[in-house]
């Protein structure tokens, strides 16, 4: 009983960027229960709390390749691209990633920009 | 590649999907090759699941959006521009040629990758025999599938979020929790969408608290806010969020916050008064004022002094919260604002003269509602979606509205129109969750269910009648009312509010703004309005002291809590003194009425708990015969062969029982078999669960002997484990994919027949398992259900159950009206002691079959009434009712019919009698005439002996249970009563029953005599005291029995008529009135063969209480004698 409790609550897991907080339930490239998928980075992952199925995970986030800052996964905070980059490094690192990346990045900054309150506007 | 090849040619399956090259994925051969490769039963996604399904789907879409891809790039080859990756070293490998599949962080391992990997080749047919390269295709298809699930998922979990940091308690997150900690008392006021009945609980949680508790008024509520909690905290607290009501519970020792009824926690104070399992109590919506609400405010504001380490969080709408601060000592309120959309609202008063029109006052008029369709329909396009909510008062109302709705919608096709009121199938109410289709609205005729309890999204116009149906109680007639009203201006807003949930709404209402004006400010709160019997028991048994002086929060009228307390003293519960008796503090505990926990008790004794357990739960459940909007004759028919003849609880009864045949035989197939007889299975669930916690409460008060585990033989245990277990699994299976999808209505959806959905509850049939079922067999004991269920009852046993029946239900009689057999069946009228002109309930047995109460003499007795008085029979009945309900008519619910002589003189509280008991009143309203006196003393006799008995046998029963020593009734005394009472019903006299007047009433009773006339009479019974009854004249025999107090003929004759007669006994033989018949009979009677020998011995030697003095004016001597020996020492004297 004390063990099932402990693999079900690792720790909470913080998004250094934007702040998002989930519990998670495993660290590693191998969550439990899931002998076929294995993940490609070490991640928090969690049970995917959106489906009643008890097998499925969700990954929460990583840590950043190159500042090891813990960060979610949210396409506002980061990317993967064979390792984990959080925006702020690669922005500082552009040149480094292949123009598609750039281009995806480019297109998310115009259309964030043009929906600025997006965020606030839920707090009030 | 060799061997593959090899492989391909020897492998006679490889699909006919692709051959000749030609590769399809569509093709059902290929994907089913596809997916025993890749979708295997411990792989990520499994063969045929939903979720493969969504895969192929995606699979599909994939395909189309890369082919589009693939020209376009083909036209415009740009070189890949070069990177330039030297610059820090972590950045160094990345790969400079983009492609999409470096961007999915996870791998799949499937079956053919794991058999090269691991070099095997055991199972040749595993082998793929599919080509390399749409492996591959395949597998970046699975990867781009996975990563686009996490995204999904990962989106959800921010919206969550999002959602969760704007709801309006948020910013009070803070002040809330710092002015729990200051306080002891905290209230939370807030409107619909504050969110404080979600957030609260789980600030507590995460700022340290644990043992909460947390109110709710409905059961509903409590599994809703539990789930919502536990998935919005993201499970975070696993299995430390859980709820409780009164069948089912999540709780563990785990539990941190627990979600229950006000009734449950209520009974818990009941059972450890200071609580000491919580240290926050949350009591959500308040200002409802149910009675348990009310109540449990009550108490805990005593306790809060004795627990100062107790916090208590009241959680209100802001209506009249300042009542609640107050009354907790001005406890410090947190204001929190609603979230609403604006809302414009229309009054739209039914124009008196159209309101005068109508020529049918009792049906609803459906015009103005039918003018609101109409405006909805001319000012809003179709596209612009949101549904509407009517408010109406009653099932009636909904049922005139709902017809001319749904003509109007047939003809518009722009309408789907539904009711919604509670005693509707669940699946029926479910049907208002459902979406319409494109450009058609929902049109949700309710009643004020939809105010609180349920809620519906979308909903963007309310029509609002003002009206609502409560019921009220009328505590001198203990009768309630199901009235209409008009409703508060409290209510007036939350129905309006309903209109701004999720955009601005608009709300029509059907009354001038000069009528709201006028509303109420609030509703009248329950514990003004309801009968007070159960609170009043239960604060005894509480040691709340007298209820009159309890500091409600706001008082009952005095008037209902002084018709509880003399029902409680009329029922046995309360003592003279207002106290618990044993059976009431018996009652107090069973979370039931009191007349259904008086049958518990009293047929306990008889060894019926089997069928009056299964009664009392039926009973305490609503009815699971629903009331079709038109009569189905085939459900008629098919529910015929379950209707008693005795009565509907009988009726309930057969259903209850046969209802667990068919579960025991066919599994799965109790849905359909009520389904056909038109009831709602849910009901027999609920009765099933209350039997069985009753069963329990009963065992626990030594009242049920614990049945000894029958020894099975190891065979059966293990098949019984192997059942439970597969049932475990099975419920487990439909947890998981539970989650009811929202369903498309169509057009013609609200309208007759569709009743009949063979869908049922819930979309589980398509998958075959009825969860109902799988819950009941894993919570009870089938084969003893069906083992009790089976057995028939006796004819005996029938009587005796009816006697119990009655014997709770009493005083609780209709008789019926003297003109009845002149009458139609449908106007049959029964009249109660004070209320008159009551008719059967449409669903009752006797409405449709009335022959079963007119008095007909069996055998020809044509001769004997020529000479007899009118009306004189054997087989007049009453009938006993288990509640009263007035609509627009009074109705009698479940009524069983008795035999009225023996009930009466078995029941009654008072009979009076005149000197040769050939006229008996029974609690001064109902007369009975038996012209033939000594038939009438002989059964008078023994029905005293038979209600001494058996009083005498309960009251051992009952006080047995207390003390230590649990002292076994005496099975010959049970047995004895059991025969007697058997005997008693069998007697067949001739008799009148009659109605008094209130002019007979008036004088009804000689008054108080000096007449010293039976002073010289020996006591009529053993140890009773024949004393003048000072009202009412006569002389008091029992606490019940007053002997010739009756005005008229009756004080002419006492003396004088004296007739001979023949002690069947002791033979004797001389002329007696018949009150010296009744008291030689009492004192000769036998008692000799069921006594100890060596009592009858020494019983000479001193004065039994049998003897008293006695002198003899003709030897003028003094003797102690019994009666039978003052009789015979007389003979001498002739
Ligand atoms: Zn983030
Ligand atoms: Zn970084």
């Amino acid at each position: 009983m004390e063990s099932h409790k402990e693999a079900q609550l690792k720790g909470v897991f913080e998004c250094h960027l934007c702040g998002l907080t989930a519990p998670y339930s495993y660290y590693g490239q191998k969550p439990p229960n899931t002998r076929s998928v294995v993940l490609l980075e070490e991640s928090y992952v969690m049970k995917d709390p959106f489906t009643p199925d008890k097998d499925k995970f969700l990954i929460l986030g990583s840590q950043c390749s190159l500042c090891n800052r813990r960060v979610c996964v949210g396409t506002e905070c980061s990317l993967f691209y064979c390792k984990r980059f959080c925006l702020p490094c690669i922005n500082e690192n552009l040149q480094a990633f292949p123009l598609e990346i750039r281009q995806d990045l480019d297109k998310k900054k115009s259309h964030s920009k043009s929906h600025p309150s997006k965020n606030a506007d839920a707090r009030t | 590649m060799e061997s593959r090849a090899k492989k391909r040619c020897r492998d006679p399956s490889p699909s006919r999907g692709h051959q000749g090259g030609l590769w399809d994925w569509s093709c059902p051969e290929t994907r089913r090759r596809m997916e025993e490769l890749y979708f295997r039963e411990q792989d990520y996604i499994r063969a045929g699941s939903e979720d493969s399904c969504q895969f192929w789907t995606f699979f599909e879409r994939l395909q189309r959006f890369q082919s589009l891809k693939a020209e376009r790039e083909q036209a415009v080859l740009s070189p890949s521009a070069q990177a330039d990756p030297s610059a820090t070293p972590g950045l160094a490998g990345l790969p400079q040629e983009y492609d999409p599949r470096y961007r999915i962080n996870l791998s799949v391992l499937s079956g053919d990758m794991e058999e090269l990997v691991r070099g095997k080749r055991g199972d040749r047919r595993r082998g793929s025999g599919v080509p390399a390269e749409r492996l591959s295709q395949f597998r970046a298809a699975l990867l781009h599938y996975l990563d686009f699930t996490q995204k999904q998922s990962f989106a959800k979990l921010v919206k969550l979020q999002r959602e969760r940091v704007a709801l309006p308690i948020t910013q009070y997150r803070d002040r809330l929790l710092r002015a729990v900690a200051q306080n002891q008392v905290v209230v939370v006021a807030g409107d619909t969408g504050c969110g404080k009945s979600t957030q609260v609980p789980q600030y507590l949680l995460a700022a340290g608290y644990s043992h909460v508790a947390c109110t709710q008024p409905r059961r509903i509520a409590c599994i809703s806010l539990a789930k919502r909690v536990g998935f919005e905290s993201l499970h975070q607290y696993g299995d430390e969020v859980g709820y409780q009501i009164r069948f089912e519970s999540t709780r563990s020792p785990a539990t941190k916050i627990v979600f229950l009824t006000e009734g449950l926690l209520l009974r818990q104070v009941q059972r450890e008064p200071a609580l000491p399992g919580y240290q926050v109590l949350i009591a959500d919506e308040v200002h409802e004022r149910h009675l348990h609400s009310d109540f449990l405010l009550g108490v805990l504001r005593r306790l809060l002094p004795a627990r100062p380490d107790l916090k208590l969080v009241l959680m209100s709408a802001t209506i009249n919260i300042r009542l609640f601060a107050g009354y907790f000592g001005g406890a410090p309120v947190v204001q929190v604002p609603g979230r609403l959309f604006p809302i414009t609202i229309i009054y739209q008063p039914i124009p008196q003269e159209e309101a005068a029109a109508n020529r049918k006052p009792e049906r609803l008029d459906p015009r103005p509602y039918l003018r609101v369709l109409q405006a909805i329909d001319h000012k809003y396009p179709p596209e612009e979606r949101g549904d509407l909510l009517i408010f109406l008062s009653g099932v009636a109302e909904i049922g005139s509205v709902l017809e001319a709705a749904q003509t109007y919608a047939t003809h518009t096709q722009r309408w789907v129109v539904l009711p919604l009121h509670s005693t509707l199938s669940i699946a029926e109410q479910d049907k208002v969750f459902d979406m319409p289709p494109p450009g058609v609205r929902k049109c949700i005729v309710s009643t004020n269910i939809a105010e609180t309890s349920v809620t519906i999204d979308g909903v963007r116009f309310v029509l609002d009648s003002g009206k609502v149906k409560e019921l009220s109680y009328d505590p001198q007639a203990k009768l309630q009312r199901l009235q209409e009203f008009w409703i508060s201006r409290a209510s007036a807003e939350q129905r309006k509010g309903r209109a701004g949930r999720t955009g601005p709404g608009v709300c029509y209402r059907l009354y001038a703004e000069s009528d709201y004006d006028a509303f109420a400010p609030y509703p009248v709160p329950e514990i003004q309005r309801v009968a007070l019997d159960a609170l009043v028991l239960q604060m005894k048994s509480m040691g709340l002291g007298d209820p009159r002086t309890f500091p409600f929060l706001e008082p009952p009228p005095q008037a209902s809590l002084e018709t509880a307390v003399r029902y409680l003293r009329e029922q046995g519960a309360l003592d003279g003194a207002e106290g618990l008796t044993p059976i009431g503090n018996l009652l107090a505990q069973l979370p039931v009425d009191v007349v259904i926990g008086k049958i518990l008790v009293l047929g306990s004794l008889f060894r019926l708990a089997g069928p009056v357990l299964t009664l009392a739960a039926a009973l305490s459940v609503q009815s699971p015969f629903l009331r079709p909007m038109r009569p189905d004759p085939d459900c008629a028919t098919a529910r015929r062969p379950l209707e008693s003849p005795h009565g509907d609880p009988l009726t309930l009864l057969n259903t209850f029982n046969e209802w667990v045949q068919v579960k025991s035989e066919r599994a799965g197939g109790s849905r359909k078999w009520c389904r056909r007889r038109g009831m709602e299975e849910h009901r027999l669930y609920e009765a099933a669960n209350l039997r069985r916690q009753f069963q329990e409460l009963l065992r626990d008060h030594g009242l049920l002997e614990t049945t000894a585990a029958r020894p099975r033989d190891s065979y059966a245990r293990q098949s019984r484990h192997r059942e439970r277990r597969e049932l475990h699994q099975l419920r487990r299976r439909h947890e998981e994919t539970e989650g009811r999808k929202r369903k498309v209505l169509k057009l013609q959806e609200g309208e007759a027949g569709s009743t009949s959905d063979e869908e049922g509850a819930g979309g589980d049939r398509s998958r075959g398992i009825d969860i109902q079922d799988v819950k009941f067999k894993l919570r009870h004991n089938v084969d003893e259900l069906q083992a009790a269920a089976g057995t028939a009852l006796s004819s005996n046993q029938l009587t005796l159950l009816k006697l119990v029946l009655c014997r709770g239900l009493y005083p609780q009689l209709a008789v019926p009206d003297h003109y009845n057999s002149c009458r139609k069946d449908s106007d049959q009228i029964f009249h109660t002691k004070n209320k008159q002109g009551i008719v059967l309930h449409p669903t009752c047995v006797f409405a449709a079959s009335p022959e079963l109460l007119q008095v007909t003499e069996k055998g020809a007795a044509e001769g004997r009434r020529q000479d007899s008085q009118e009306g004189l029979s054997s087989r007049h009945q009453l009938l006993a009712f288990v509640s009263l309900l007035e609509t627009n008519k009074p109705y009698l619910v479940n009524c069983l019919r008795v035999p009225a002589l023996q009930a009466l003189l078995l029941f009654s509280r008072a009979l009076d009698t005149n000197a040769d008991c050939t006229r008996l009143v029974a609690d001064s309203w109902l007369e009975l005439g038996v012209p033939d006196s000594e038939a009438a003393l002989r059964l008078l006799a023994s029905a005293i002996q038979l209600r001494a008995a058996w009083e005498g046998l309960l009251n051992q029963q009952l006080e047995g249970r207390c003390g230590e020593s649990q002292r076994a009734l005496d099975p010959r005394e049970v047995a004895t009563l059991r025969q007697g009472l058997l005997e008693f019903l069998e007697h067949e006299v001739q008799y009148t029953l009659h109605r008094l007047t209130a002019l007979e009433k008036q004088n009804l009773y000689v008054g108080p005599q000096t007449v010293a006339a039976a002073l010289g009479l020996p006591g009529l019974f053993q140890g009773a005291e024949m004393m003048p009854d000072e009202e009412k004249g006569g002389y008091r025999v029992t606490d019940f029995l007053t002997y010739n107090c009756l005005a008229g003929d009756a004080d002419l004759y006492s003396d004088c008529l004296r007739s001979f007669w023949t002690c069947p006994h002791c033979a004797l033989y001389m002329p007696f009135t018949p009150l010296e018949r009744m008291s030689h009979e009492n004192s000769c009677r036998p008692q000799t063969q069921e006594a100890p020998p060596e009592e009858v011995a020494g019983s000479p030697a001193k004065p039994s209480a049998l003897q008293r003095p006695y002198r003899c004016d003709v030897c003028q001597q003094d003797f102690m004698f019994t009666s039978t020996e003052i009789l015979r020492h007389r003979k001498k004297h002739p």
